[in-house]
């Protein structure tokens, strides 16, 4: 009831999902079926169950929730475990995004239980039975668990992520003072998960247009950056109805952020930015 | 082309309802609602202006069940648009994004805006003898 | 067949938005409290008759209030309802008529509250 913390696991669920049907506006190529069942093999004592949505582009057919019974003495304590250990011994067709398995390259985001979390730093004793692991929201599928993110990516470099100065480069570096470097603190450590992005309801419904949060984070980053002198360039690309505005500080994305980082911040800090400029 | 065959991945069908966004979209529903009561609050304002015949009509309505419904709607949906619309001015001013101040501002408005419109109906019918 | 960043970057920043936003804010702060004073006003008024109502709405005070009222709560409402349609009409075939419908509406609206309202100020 009282969250403090986005690692913090609700104690009472009153609603699973929304009360809307399950194939709700949804275009007939996306249409989610019932699929095949994976049982434990027998002697297996500790089973959990986890509901895995697949999706084969070579089969021509429909998305489908396969469920798979898992031997919990077999797998590692986390689920990004229990994916390995299903594609290592139950069905090598499984397809997801992994890499440092610690929670800092942003591969392995994904919907567990209906929010976007790494699934490398989800506890499998803190998931739902059966747990229901989805791709993350609103985004093409590539396949089973792997979302195209191009599209993310390239609203990314829309907001030019790089230093940009009119300054001559100095002999040795640019000096920054402990001070200034502090502002840059909660803001540099986004992994690009786009756990947040992807959990955003604005974005769902106007992601061509609106950047989301974790690009509008880092452009925070940017703008906020000492060392950075096109904070005015930077503001203009910004304020536009839909890149910027289309925020309503639902703050899905604070909730949900792995890493802890505040992205409802840091766009409410950008919309102060454009106002004190004009007053 | 390929890419436009490719499923889209679910989103509103299985993403968990939080108290973020619940309280998000109850407020752009109320407002949508209190649009509603604006068009109602012109038309009786009209009516007292026509005439006491017009507005005994309109005031005939409101004591209705139908009409003490949609009142008791409205008043709720003012409290709580209301609430939640001085928590956003809080944010828009910078304050309130971590965590535990969202969640507890957000309940903080779901029981005020009960409360308000208990008082409210409440004082009513005090005032009503 | 554009590229994605060619898709991302659309037609480019429309470099305005703020007055929306900041508008929105502004008569947001004016209904707090002209809101309370209405709904406190409506409370003291249950069960009066036309006459009684007259009466409190001749007040100058009252009258100007209710004015103040009409015309925040338009505005506010028509920005909403404009970004209400934004988010989930696409289509500019029927977003910038419905937007545009909503603007002139409201106005009218508003136009109609207030004549009601000082045509019981001034005669009654």
């Amino acid at each position: 009831m009282f969250i403090r913390s986005s690692d913090q696991l609700p104690s009472v669920t009153a609603l699973k999902r929304f009360p809307v049907p399950r194939n709700f506006n949804v275009s007939t190529e996306s249409r989610i079926e019932r699929g095949k069942t994976w049982h434990a093999p027998a002697g297996a004592t500790r089973v959990k169950k986890f509901e895995i949505y697949r999706y084969d582009p070579d089969s021509g057919q429909n998305p489908r929730i396969d469920t798979y019974e898992v031997d919990l003495d077999t797998c590692g304590p986390m689920v990004l475990d229990a994916l390995i250990t299903i594609k290592n011994e139950i069905d090598s067709t499984l397809t997801f995004r992994r890499s440092c398995r610690e929670g800092v390259c942003g591969s392995c985001s994904m919907n567990i239980d209906g929010t976007n979390w790494l699934a490398c730093t989800r506890f499998i004793s803190d998931t739902a039975e059966p747990a229901t692991i989805y791709p993350l929201n609103h985004l093409r599928v590539i396949k089973d668990l792997v979302p195209d993110l191009t599209q993310l990516f390239a609203q990314y470099s829309l907001i030019e992520p790089w230093l940009q100065t009119t300054t001559p480069e100095p002999e040795k570096e640019r000096l920054q003072s402990p001070e200034d470097r502090g502002k840059v603190d909660g803001f540099y450590e986004c992994i690009l998960c786009f756990c947040c992005t992807s959990g955003c309801p604005s974005h769902w419904w106007n992601g061509d247009r609106f950047l989301g949060p974790a690009v509008l984070l880092q452009s925070y980053r940017w703008l906020v950056d000492s060392r950075d002198e096109a904070a005015g360039d930077r503001l203009d690309d910004l304020e536009d109805p839909f890149r910027l505005y289309r925020c309503h500080t639902i703050l899905n994305c604070t909730r949900t952020c792995p890493k802890q980082l505040n992205p409802g911040k840091a766009i409410a800090a950008i919309k102060k930015m454009i106002v004190q400029r004009r007053s | 082309m390929a890419h436009d065959k490719r499923p889209l991945s679910p989103d509103i069908q299985i993403y968990r309802p939080q108290l973020t966004s619940v309280l998000s979209i109850s407020h752009r529903v109320t407002g949508i609602a209190l649009s509603v009561g604006a068009l109602l609050l012109v038309s009786w304002l009209l009516a007292a202006a026509a005439g006491p015949q017009a507005y005994s009509s309109v005031q005939g309505f409101m004591r209705s069940w139908l009409g003490l419904l949609l009142m008791f709607g409205w008043t709720f949906s003012l409290f709580f648009h209301l609430c939640n619309g001085i928590r956003h001015l809080v944010w828009d001013a910078g304050y309130g994004f971590e965590l535990g101040t969202i969640y507890a501002s957000g309940w903080t408005v779901v029981a005020a805006s009960t409360a308000l419109t208990v008082a409210a109906w409440f004082s009513s019918f005090v005032v009503m003898g | 067949m554009r590229s994605p960043l060619g898709r991302a970057r659309g037609l480019g920043s429309a470099r305005e938005g703020v007055e929306h936003w900041w508008m929105q804010r502004v008569t947001a702060a004016a209904l707090i409290p002209l809101t309370l004073w209405f709904v406190a006003s409506l409370i003291a008024l249950t069960g009066s008759d036309y006459n009684a109502f007259i009466a409190w709405l001749k007040a100058p005070f009252v009258a100007i209030l209710m004015v103040l009222l009409l015309i925040a709560l338009f505005h506010h409402m028509a920005l909403g309802l404009r970004v209400v349609v934004e988010d989930y009409v696409h289509s500019d075939r029927a977003k910038i008529p419905t937007v545009v419908a909503i603007r002139l509406v409201c106005f009218a609206l508003a136009v109609v509250g207030i004549f009601a309202t000082l045509r019981i100020a001034f005669d009654g």
